[in-house]
């Protein structure tokens, strides 16, 4: 058995370098589609074109965020974690290598057929149809194997929490992403209901726990200690599984499904602040104490920003899931706001994080300090007018639709918040091509200084 | 836990049941669900219609789910289980940029209505921040025979132009037009 432990092999680091690459283009490519979207609110006669129309980029700005910039992403970064927690090589590189090229032949063909109109319907995140899905569906299996084959290899005798995540989030992902496509059982209001499984367990049963698997790897290797319990992993694993695939549902409160399945989604997301608060709690009190490694550091304060957006983001889903509430914000942009405050706050930070933690690691080649504290301020602000603009936003339209007026008024009175959001999110975009300079320092420019085994010329 | 099989094992039996429980079962359940007594199947335009409205994404912006909520009336009494039985893929949608469609053959039953806003919306309501399909229109010189022209307000097109309604222009104000809630037996919660 090939093992090197430490800082990995060098084909270790081109494969992680690779999948960081990849998933920048991504995050280029479909923010620069949001930002394009987000002006179409105050100019909505800009860029009058079949395929730059807001209805078909809206889901090449989702699909081309999860499935290429954050699943690309994720599962990179999740490979090496294995390999790392595990004291062994990657096993199986080859089929390491097809995963990537499977997530990105789906991206790229989802993206093709998204703005040709060939869709499936507005069913969030599930818009690309079989043919393209069963690309990401493959990669995902590919990863499995990869992640298992690599885990069954390792020098200790447990299997690190962090893989729990990771691999516990590849095998949901194929049986959610397998329910998804089989067609059977899905006509008319039976569709819906799939609909209300599959859209919440995407993003929780797939980013969150490829995240959640991030950290527990990288916060302690950056904080220079174990994670602070290791029962409160195990304890969130378990209560994530089992409490978040019943509270789909609540996607469609008051909608034509059975109002007890409604009220079982309701209870269940109360029972989320379970596994959200001892995942929160238990990386807060890894890094409690030592803040002036959090502010020395480049990757730290990443971290720091997605473990509390991922706080206070599924906090607001619990709140938000509450009858009351959801009379008042359901339909409206505080939806928006509530899914950047989470896809964003939370998963793409952690991403951020362990990029910046782990591939200087692997390549010997660091970022550049005061980009990266550009790109974190731009990121961090940015995202945060942006999701309280959308809240007010939301917030002003529920309050119209009450009111009674004319449906225009609700428009006109959120008007200058969607305005706001298009600002924040020319600031996130700004922060996306510093982020992207500091890749290419990270992976194509010459190393700053020599590699330790290079002989270099006295 | 020190066997990676148990983990994947665990994992797949868990997350199966689960997902059998909240999507496979309730989908076969409610995908039976019989259309509510008056409801018409689409005839072969509406249906065309409909997939244009799929293939434009009008479901990010408009729900087709009239909740049983106040705020709600003005779209049209609250949906029941039967309205959706000839809806597939589901269109009820998840954000009101725009108003609610379930019903809107009865609330805006003028095609010419249809036809102006959707080549220009900004025409008719200013405040409007929906996209133009102009595409699924053709300006040209002089009307052919048998062309459908709208009567578009002359600050939104060049003069001298008359703008011709496509066939699939045509076939989503049928659609639009068939959107229409069957009323139902007795009232409902």
């Amino acid at each position: 058995m090939e093992t090197k432990s430490g800082p990995g092999t060098d084909a270790e680091a081109k494969l992680l370098s690779a999948f960081v690459v990849s998933s920048t283009f991504w995050l280029l490519f479909a923010t620069a589609v949001g930002l394009l979207l987000s002006f179409k609110f105050p100019y909505p006669d800009l860029a009058t074109s079949p395929y730059l129309s807001f209805g078909r980029l809206r889901a090449i700005h989702t699909n081309g965020t999860f499935y290429g910039f954050a699943s690309i992403a994720l599962v990179g970064l999740t490979f090496w974690v294995a390999a790392r927690s595990s004291g062994v090589a990657l096993q199986r590189r080859g089929l390491a290598w097809a995963t990537l090229w499977a997530f990105n032949l789906a991206a790229v063909l989802g993206t093709i057929s998204l703005d040709l109109g060939i869709n499936n319907g507005d069913q969030e995140y599930r818009e690309w149809v079989w043919w393209v899905e069963i690309f990401f569906l493959a990669a995902v299996v590919l990863a499995l194997i990869v992640l298992v084959s690599t885990v069954a290899k390792r020098a200790e005798r447990e299997i690190y929490i962090a893989n729990w995540y990771t691999i516990g989030g590849c095998v949901f992902t194929v049986i959610l992403g397998t329910t998804a496509i089989l067609p059977w059982y899905q006509h008319g209001l039976g569709q819906v209901a799939v609909q209300a499984f599959y859209m919440h367990n995407a993003v929780g049963m797939w980013f969150t726990f490829l995240a959640l698997g991030l950290t527990y790897y990288a916060l302690p290797k950056l904080m220079n200690r174990p994670i602070y319990s290791y029962a409160l992993g195990v304890l969130g694993f378990w209560t994530n599984l089992v409490f978040y695939p019943m509270i789909g549902a609540h996607h469609f409160l008051f909608s034509p499904l059975p109002w007890w399945f409604q009220t079982l989604a309701i209870v269940f997301s109360v029972g989320m602040l379970v596994p959200v608060w001892a995942g929160s709690g238990n990386f807060f009190l890894t890094m409690r104490g030592r803040w002036e490694l959090v502010r020395r550091s480049q990757a730290a304060p990443f971290v720091f920003v997605g473990v509390l957006y991922y706080f206070i983001g599924s906090t607001q889903g619990t709140v938000e899931a509450f009858r009351g509430l959801q009379a008042l914000w359901h339909f409206t942009s505080f939806t928006v706001g509530h899914s950047h405050l989470t896809m964003y706050g939370f998963i793409t930070f952690i991403a951020w994080g362990g990029i910046y933690a782990l591939l200087p690691l692997a390549t010997g080649k660091k970022p550049s300090v005061l980009i990266t504290g550009l790109h974190f301020w731009f990121a961090f602000l940015g995202v945060t007018i942006y999701v309280i603009a959308l809240s007010i936003a939301g917030t002003m339209q529920g309050i119209a639709w009450a009111s009674g007026n004319p449906f225009i008024a609700s428009v006109e009175s959120a008007a200058p918040y969607w305005l706001w959001r298009a600002v924040a999110g020319t600031m996130m975009f700004a922060g996306h091509v510093l982020f992207a300079y500091n890749v290419y320092l990270m992976t194509g420019a010459r190393p700053a200084r020599p590699a330790a085994l290079a002989v270099s010329p006295a | 836990m020190n066997d990676v099989r148990i983990l994947v094992a665990a994992s797949a039996i868990v997350y199966g049941i689960l997902a059998l429980a909240m999507a496979v079962f309730p989908g076969l359940i409610l995908s039976r669900t019989a259309p509510t007594p008056g409801l018409a199947p689409f005839t072969a335009q509406q249906l065309r219609g409909r997939d244009i409205y799929v293939s434009e994404g009008c479901a990010y912006c408009h729900t087709q789910q009239v909740r049983p909520l106040a705020q709600d009336r003005v779209f049209g009494r609250p949906a029941a289980r039967g309205d959706f039985a000839y809806s597939t893929p589901e269109l009820l949608g998840s954000e009101r940029n725009g108003p609610d469609l379930s019903n809107v053959g009865a609330r805006q039953p003028s095609a010419i209505w249809q036809y102006i806003h959707l080549y220009q919306p900004r025409s008719l309501v200013s405040a409007s921040i929906m996209p133009s399909y102009a595409w699924l229109f053709e300006v040209k010189a002089h009307a052919a025979p048998g062309d459908l022209t709208v009567p578009v307000p002359a600050a939104y097109v060049a003069r001298g132009h008359v703008v011709v309604a496509s066939q699939d222009a045509q076939a989503l104000v049928a659609y639009l037009l068939a959107l229409k809630q069957a009323p139902l037996p007795k009232a409902k919660p």
